[in-house]
């Protein structure tokens, strides 16, 4: 005999606690007296607790990252401080720097949650410095030979970093800029070979230098999560007028 | 996090403040993504759809109507983000039981992913309308009264569908043993 839906109603209300005490009390007589109630009522509980049970599932673990750099910036990115002075005041990334002037690679990531300015409101990610010569993948590469600046600029791929990799004279100072426009790319970090007064500044789907004249040695970061096909767009500008753009290709290993 | 921290919170996002955006980012994005998770069966196609709806929700904060509770909102558009995908995807066909990853843990582990499962299986043979109410009450743990303002929905109707979708539930559930 079907249960009356009066009664079905009960059940379920009782099971997602939507139950009066009038009505708890009429559905307990109605399952003293009805063994098919207490059927139900049974099996209906043991799915409640078994979906009320069941694990929550872990999202990526980049998937923050990748959230935080697709939202547009809302601060402009000339109002972002001087990112070297923030690395130096910074007792860990003083230490990791000062290794980073004498050699150049192995990554040694610091949690970017150790770095609580507020210059960096637009750098999600880790920052990191470098420490042995890099020796990754070449994927490409472009040549410069503007009155400016002249050198060379290498994009290179290990794991899941892509890494910039600067090799340039410049005659005056130059502001070089990355762009890059796949979400699931952030700036991971930066290292220099044994020069000063350089200025970085990173935000979503970009990373500017501030290049002194002279020969210099930069390498930028990037996690590639993603792992896709992606461009860098390069820009190199002298008094604020482009003087060199160049693009950079990366394409994963089939 | 009540609605009051939520809509300061909120208040600091229309002001241009990304670390409030990134703490509601850090209170539902697991919530968000297990909701997407739940309603489409895979676990790249929730985390594009979580991706979608945190940035709705940036690009639409002037909408948000502060006298609703956020988490409302944000479900909705969860929601409906998935069931848009569904529909793109076209993949509104029931899938079939998944094995559970063997060897990568005790057998607890294995027992909990084995359920997990089965139930995303027997989940994924409902109607989208269905398995909507069961992901808002058992997996977002919802109460009738806030399934209805998520699903702008009489509560009457609420209970409907989780009675149809549970019986629906507790039968495949039994067939598959």
């Amino acid at each position: 005999m079907a249960i009356e839906q009066k009664f079905t109603d009960l059940i379920n209300a009782d099971l997602d606690g939507e139950i009066s005490d009038a009505e708890n009390s009429e559905l307990q007589q109605f399952l003293n007296e009805n063994a098919e109630g207490r059927a139900l009522h049974d099996e209906l509980s043991s799915l409640c607790n078994t979906l009320d049970n069941v694990e929550q599932e872990d999202p990526p673990p980049y998937m923050r990252h990748i959230i935080m750099n697709s939202v547009p910036p809302t601060q402009a990115a000339g109002d972002s401080r001087g990112f070297l002075q923030v690395l130096f005041a910074t007792p860990a990334l003083k230490y990791a720097m000062t290794f980073a002037a004498g050699v150049f690679l192995t990554l040694s990531i610091v949690n970017s949650n150790q770095i609580s300015n507020q210059a960096l409101d637009n750098v999600t990610g880790l920052v990191g410095t470098v420490a042995e010569p890099v020796n990754a993948a070449i994927a490409d590469s472009v040549v410069l030979r503007e009155t400016d600046i002249a050198g060379t600029v290498s994009l290179r791929s290990t794991g899941s970093l892509l890494i910039l990799d600067f090799d340039l004279v410049s005659t005056d100072h130059i502001e070089i800029q990355a762009d890059y426009t796949d979400h699931t790319i952030w700036f991971n970090g930066f290292a220099q070979l044994a020069s000063e007064g350089t200025t970085v500044s990173a935000e979503a789907g970009r990373v500017r230098l501030g290049m002194e004249e002279g020969k210099r040695r930069y390498a930028v970061y990037l996690q590639n999560e993603g792992g896709r096909d992606t461009t860098v767009s390069l820009s190199f500008l002298a008094d604020g007028a482009v003087v060199h753009q160049a693009n950079l290709e990366y394409a994963p290993a089939d | 996090m009540g609605k009051t921290d939520d809509t300061k919170l909120i208040e600091r996002c229309i002001s241009g403040d990304r670390q409030a955006f990134e703490a509601l980012l850090t209170e539902y994005e697991k919530p968000v993504y297990n909701a997407a998770y739940r309603m489409l069966n895979s676990p790249d196609d929730a985390r594009d759809v979580t991706q979608t709806v945190f940035l709705k929700v940036f690009e639409n904060f002037g909408q948000y109507d502060p006298s609703r509770r956020f988490f409302s909102w944000i479900y909705r558009i969860t929601l409906n983000e998935s069931i848009n995908w569904l529909g793109k995807a076209n993949r509104l066909e029931p899938l079939t039981f998944e094995a559970a990853d063997e060897g990568k843990g005790p057998e607890q582990e294995l027992e909990s992913a084995r359920v997990s499962a089965s139930v995303q299986a027997a989940l994924m043979t409902l109607k989208t309308d269905y398995r909507t109410v069961v992901v808002l009450k058992h997996f977002l743990g919802c109460s009738y009264f806030e399934i209805g303002e998520i699903l702008e929905l009489p509560e009457k109707t609420i209970k409907s569908r989780l009675y149809t979708a549970r019986q629906q539930l507790k039968d495949e559930l039994t067939n598959v043993g």
